[in-house]
């Protein structure tokens, strides 16, 4: 019995392949509504000894079968499915992680009104088809940078007959990287572009546009980032270069007059604007450096480090709300 | 299969010897009217390779090599003042050709590398706002150095997708090299070959992979691998919709090839690691991945 | 859990579906229940649809209170009480109509359907004849579907099929379980209180009282009075005289019943022929008396009632019959029976005042002819069939001296008058004499191998005593030939107890009726029999047929539990362990084709497409190369060309049916 509680009750270990659902993993129990049905029930049983009248006791039995039958089915509707975890794609800070998760109906007939949620969430709701499969992504609001777990990810329905509630708990070992949220302020900063030689053409063509370096006097007014200034970030001039690349490195040191998680959401700005300019580019931190680079790895290597800086094990900086 | 498609087969293959997979891939991509892109060391074969396909299927043929100087103009033309009529009147470029062969593509910079892509995407040039239709069938084979060389600009992940499928021929396997080798001089048996087919049954050929029959359950698999890319942990960003299009014309024209009216999963199978490896990018940054060895998750979704 | 997803609202079309349901539980009640009550509850019904269809208001909240209070008045003041089953069904009627005004969330929505369960038991309490009983079981699967509805959200209106077929399928399952508790769930002999009296409010059947005409009405009627079960042989038609009540007293048109002592067994008497064993299903008549076959020999048994005899022969129940009752009886068709008290002879020869006179004078000019008793009797018979005496169901009226009247210048009548005639002429020459009111003959049901006594077998005949011979039955109808019978049914009646076929046109349609109107009634009487009669009794006889002779309470609840058990996990083993089968024919067939090469070894991967996996099949098993493929191709052929129709999929289904991959 005792086993059977540690059992109901047990935090498992994460699970990462895909979980099906076994006969060890659905549980039941009846629901409000199954209890005041079996009021009535007991309601009907009694007037039927009393009245003697057949047909009561009948339909009392059969409805007292129907409540078993239903519980087998509510058990049905679960058993047998195979979830499988999707992998979350990386939010920013205060948006919204998604977790997807596949359910699939490999050998099982169909299933209705199944509902799934994250602790604390709403459910969604969701039919399978026989032999159907579906992705389904539950979400969680992001508060804050880091790892963001999935936590305890329940699974139930009360279909058929909603007498009884068929559940199961899985812990899929889901976790969602949250970056720091980008700082408002956009633009990045002119000190910080380095220029350095690099392989290729060095003539200063006007053919790609490479990256943004402060105004001189004589720079041609058609390369100048109007949409720089109008942001009141001063005049900065667009330059290009045939082969030419720029190198950009990002400093932790640079920001020294504001606190860890402003700087890291300044940095995440400025990488974000790096790579929309497609520059190649640096990040430094204290504990960490990235040589420049640039692509989708890149940046979400560098995005990376950010949401982790000073964490232990990605877990959130201040615990859980 | 189609008797011409049989024997364009057996004709490429005369002349690139143990190749015939490589060579089916790229008629199958000609077919779905989508661009290729081999990914190989130099001297396996990749231009030789183009240039059999453009003989026997008889079609117009330009080499464009590929270096850091080279400027968009040089590929699709431009206009020219010209002294005897007073105007300026349009030269069309070396793109202007039914089959192009872009040699080490990224070698070029990224401007030039995306004029040529654009270009192969929408099937016209646009100069000064003037459009100019590029040749029909138009079909680009490009290539591309594997090693991280100094001086190259890969082409960016956006822009790969523009090729329906990217291949590697590899080396060649022990007894084709030894036919290679004890056999005749290639470049002049380049200049016996004799084209198969015309460029008006190629196009009714790319019309009636259009027509191969694609079954619900056939496009129900189809979503499956799309979805599966989409969340599966394997990859950092999962397929697009244009890579699920890909999938089912490449499938297409791989059942024409083997000759059937309608797709099977086995097509689907046989065409996925050329279409989506390159779209998509393994979660894990630390081992260089094959094709194939890319797209082994895939084997998770069961064929409904 | 919970989530509270009982205060959510229940989905659109699960509305509907409650709507039609408790429409459906209602209305055998809305039939019954004064219509001005009926038509009020429609129009709330109706309310209601209008706001799910048309979005109506429903009303606020003081008006619903105001609805409901008077709904409450509205009960009393057509019932007198709240109490009782027919004031309480109705009340539990209106006011479920009441609660569709203020039906909101989910959980008022389940509630209102379990009330709407409960209400099919209401219907029982009325009818339990099978058509209800059918009526009702659709009730319960309308509900049960409307249940499966309500929980399910993403439904529409559209996939009522799914809610049908699944609540039938789990009512089906349900089935087995059922039975089980219904054989073996512990029955009472005794109501756990006593519970007011309730039944058909009307008396049908004979009443204890016999004036020209009351028989002749009665008769019309095809109704069943009672079904009888012969242990052994039928008797011979002319002997199934079945015994009511006795009428002694008369004011002349009148007869009635005289006040005797009861006693428990019955007055003893001589047999003379042999005894028949029998069962008599009684249908309720709401009156005390019970029929036998004349003489019943022993006390009736029956569960749950006493019955006791008047020195007469006369059966009375202790109570009323308002349910039906089954009592086992013996009886002696040829017996001679001498009891005759003074008191009984007093009242078996009292003619009153001056009523009849050119009766009594016949008789006294019998008398004065110095026959004997014996001849009395012979001539009183014997006058009916000589003198141009008519048998009708439509006699003439009577005036002050029926039997003058009817003995000497109408001559047309029904039983009743024939008995009422004869004993008053017997008393007029100083026989003791009675009426004895029952039912004579009856139909015989092959299907059923039972016999049915009808309303339209009610008879009335007379006893004589004779000082040599006791009471002796005469029954003066008989002596009416056939040829002034009016009506062929009654002229055989005496003759046969098969019924009859009048009217040569529709023979074979007549017959086919007789043969559908048997077999109803056989149905009829087995569910009386094993249904409704099902009590503690019969569970005894049923668990001793089992072997089980000394079945405890405890042990009958101990063993239903576990048998319920039992049941449960086997159905549960069904379904949660076998894998459905697909429901698009041509997965399925190829599904079972794969099922038959995994089990020889050869399980298809889940991304093997199917012609990888033929291939690898005829490699590995070349023997099965070539059904494989012609397998594979037609399933190919349906499932991924444009091609293939339905003689493909009757192929590949005889394909997969004849294929073998076990050695």
């Amino acid at each position: 019995m005792l086993a059977f509680w540690r059992h109901l009750f047990r935090r498992d270990r994460p699970e990462s392949g895909p979980v099906t659902l076994g006969r060890r993993r659905v549980y039941i129990i009846p629901t409000r509504s199954g209890i005041i049905f079996a009021v009535i029930l007991l309601a009907m049983l009694i007037g039927a000894i009393n009245y003697q009248n057949s047909l009561a006791f009948a339909l009392t039995f059969l409805l007292a079968s129907l409540a078993l039958v239903s519980m087998i089915h509510a058990v049905r509707n679960l058993y047998g499915l195979r979830l499988t975890r999707g992998h979350p794609q990386p939010v920013f800070a205060g948006d919204t992680a998604r977790f997807a998760l596949s359910l699939e109906n490999r050998n099982g007939p169909a299933r209705f009104a199944l509902r799934l949620m994250l602790d604390g969430q709403q459910p969604i709701t969701l039919d399978l088809t026989q032999n159907g499969g579906q992705w389904i992504e539950l979400c969680r609001h992001a508060p804050r940078r880091g790892y963001l777990s999935a936590g305890r990810i329940t699974l139930y329905s009360r279909y058929p007959l909603g007498l009884f509630h068929a559940w199961s708990n899985l812990n899929l070992a889901m976790s969602c990287l949250v970056y720091p949220r980008p700082d408002q302020e956009r633009g990045l900063p002119p000190q910080m572009l380095q220029e350095r030689g690099s392989a290729g053409d060095q003539g200063r063509g006007s053919d790609d546009f490479a990256s943004l370096r402060p105004y001189h006097v004589g720079d041609s007014l058609r390369h100048i980032h109007w949409k720089a200034l109008a942001r009141e970030q001063g005049l900065m001039t667009k330059q290009f270069g045939g082969g030419i690349t720029e190198e950009l490195w990002l400093h932790w040191e640079q920001l020294g007059n504001l606190g860890q998680e402003a700087r890291l959401s300044r940095l995440t700005r400025w990488v974000l604007e790096a790579d929309e300019l497609g520059l190649a580019y640096g990040l430094s931190l204290p504990d960490l450096a990235i040589p420049p680079g640039r692509g989708e790895r890149h940046r979400r290597r560098c995005l990376e480090a950010l949401a982790l800086f000073g964490l232990v094990d990605g877990e959130a900086p201040h615990g859980p709300q | 299969m189609q008797p011409p498609l049989q024997q364009v087969i057996e004709q490429a293959g005369r002349f690139i010897l143990g190749k015939e997979h490589p060579i089916k891939l790229s008629l199958a991509c000609l077919l779905a009217r989508g661009h290729l892109l081999i990914e190989d060391l130099p001297g396996v074969g990749k231009t030789t390779l183009s240039h059999v396909l453009a003989g026997t299927l008889g079609l117009e043929y330009n080499r464009i090599q590929f270096t850091s100087d080279l400027l968009p103009a040089d590929i699709l033309g431009g206009t020219v003042y010209e002294r005897d009529s007073g105007a300026f009147t349009f030269h069309p470029g070396p793109i202007f050709s039914q089959l192009i062969l872009a040699d080490e593509i990224n070698r070029a910079t990224p401007k030039t590398q995306s004029a040529m892509l654009e270009a192969m995407e929408e099937q016209q040039i646009t100069i000064e706002g003037k459009s100019y239709p590029l040749p029909s069938p138009f079909f680009v084979i490009a290539t591309q150095n594997p090693t991280y060389q100094i001086g190259t600009f890969p082409l960016p992940e956006s822009q790969l997708d523009r090729f329906l499928m990217v291949i590697t021929l590899g080396y060649p396997a022990h007894d084709a090299e030894r036919a290679l080798l004890m056999g005749r001089e290639r470049r002049d048996m380049l200049q016996e070959i004799k084209p198969v087919i015309r460029p008006e049954e190629l196009l009714a050929l790319q019309r009636q992979v259009r027509e191969v029959h694609a079954s619900e359950s056939l496009i129900d698999y189809i979503q499956a691998l799309l979805a599966f890319s989409r969340h599966s942990p394997w990859y950092l960003t999962g397929l697009s919709p244009r890579a699920g299009l890909s999938l089912l014309s490449a499938s297409r024209a791989w059942a024409l090839l083997a000759g059937r009216d309608h797709v099977m999963p086995e097509d689907v199978q046989a065409i996925l690691p050329y279409v989506v490896a390159h779209r998509l990018q393994p979660a894990d940054d630390t081992t260089v991945h094959s094709a194939e060895a890319l797209v082994k998750p895939f084997a998770e979704v069961p064929i409904p | 859990m919970g989530r509270n997803e009982l205060a959510l609202t229940p989905p659109g079309h699960g509305r509907l579906w409650l709507l039609g349901a408790l429409f459906l539980v209602t209305l055998p009640h809305l039939l019954r229940m004064p219509p001005w009550l009926s038509i009020s509850c429609l129009l709330i019904f109706g309310w209601r649809l209008l706001h799910e269809v048309r979005g109506y208001d429903l009303p606020g909240r003081w008006l619903r209170y105001l609805i409901v209070f008077i709904g409450i008045a509205a009960v009393g003041a057509a019932y007198r009480t709240l109490l009782g089953p027919d004031a309480g069904v109705a009340l539990l009627t209106v006011m479920l109509c009441l609660k569709l005004l203020e039906l909101r969330t989910l959980r008022d929505a389940m509630i209102a359907l379990f009330i709407g369960y409960f209400m099919v038991v209401g219907g029982f309490l009325f009818s339990q004849s099978i058509a209800m009983g059918g009526y009702l079981f659709l009730v319960v699967l309308a509900l049960t579907a409307t249940l499966i509805a309500l929980n399910h959200p993403a439904g529409r209106l559209a996939d009522y099929r799914l809610y049908l077929s699944t609540g039938g399928k789990l009512l089906l399952q349900s089935l087995p379980l059922m039975l089980l508790m219904f054989l073996l769930f512990p029955r009472l002999s005794n109501p756990l209180w006593s519970v007011p009296e309730q039944g058909p409010s009307a008396r049908t059947g004979l009443s204890d009282t016999i004036e020209m005409g009351s028989i002749s009405n009665l008769v019309q009627s095809q109704a069943v009075a009672f079904r009888v079960d012969f242990d052994g042989n039928v008797p011979a038609a002319d002997a199934l005289y079945w015994r009511g009540p006795v009428l002694w007293h008369t004011d002349g048109r009148r007869w009635e019943r005289m006040q005797m002592p009861i006693q428990r067994e019955p007055p003893a008497f001589e047999v003379l022929g042999e005894e028949v064993a029998y069962t008599v299903t009684l249908e309720p008549h709401r009156r005390r008396w019970i029929f036998a076959l004349d003489l019943p020999l022993n006390r009736p048994r029956a569960a749950n009632t006493a019955f006791y005899f008047l020195p007469d022969f006369q059966l009375l129940s202790e109570r009323e019959v308002k349910e039906k009752l089954r009592y086992a009886m013996r009886s002696a068709t040829a017996y001679r029976l001498d009891t005759l008290s003074p008191a009984m002879h007093a009242a078996a020869t009292a003619l009153p005042g001056i009523a009849n006179p050119r009766t009594r004078r016949l008789a006294q000019q019998w008398l004065e002819e110095g026959i004997t008793p014996a001849e009395i009797v012979q001539r009183g018979y014997r006058l009916f069939r000589e003198q141009p005496f008519y048998y009708t169901r439509q006699p003439p009226q009577l005036g002050d001296d029926p039997v003058d009247e009817f003995l000497f210048s109408t001559r047309r009548g029904f039983c009743e008058h024939y008995a009422s005639a004869f004993v008053t002429l017997m008393r007029a020459a100083g026989l003791p004499a009675r009426i004895v009111a029952g039912y004579q003959g009856g139909e015989f049901n092959e299907l059923g191998d039972y016999l049915i006594v009808r309303q339209s077998n009610a008879h009335a005949w007379a006893e004589v005593w004779l000082q040599e011979q006791g009471w002796l039955r005469v029954d003066p109808t008989t002596a009416v030939p056939a040829s002034r019978v009016e009506s062929s049914v009654d002229a055989a009646r005496f003759q046969s107890t098969s019924s009859l076929d009048d009217g040569a046109g529709f023979a074979a349609l007549r017959k086919l009726y007789r043969q559908f109107r048997y077999g109803w009634d056989a149905l009829n009487h087995s569910w009386n029999q094993w249904v409704l009669g099902f009590d503690r009794q019969k569970q005894l006889e049923l668990l001793r047929k089992l072997g089980l002779h000394t079945a405890s309470w405890g042990w009958l609840a101990g063993i239903m539990v576990g048998l319920v058990m039992a049941v449960v996990a086997l159905i549960a083993l069904l379904t949660l362990f076998r894998r459905p089968p697909r429901r698009d024919p041509v997965a399925r067939l190829y599904q079972r084709f794969c099922d038959k090469l995994a089990k020889a070894g050869l399980p298809r991967q889940l991304d093997e497409g199917p012609t990888d996996f033929a291939a690898r099949v005829s490699a590995a098993r070349p023997e099965l190369a070539s059904a494989v493929q012609r397998i594979s191709q037609l399933y190919i052929r349906l499932r991924y060309t444009r091609h293939g129709g339905t003689q493909d999929i009757e192929s590949l289904r005889r394909l997969v049916r004849e294929f073998k991959a076990q050695i």
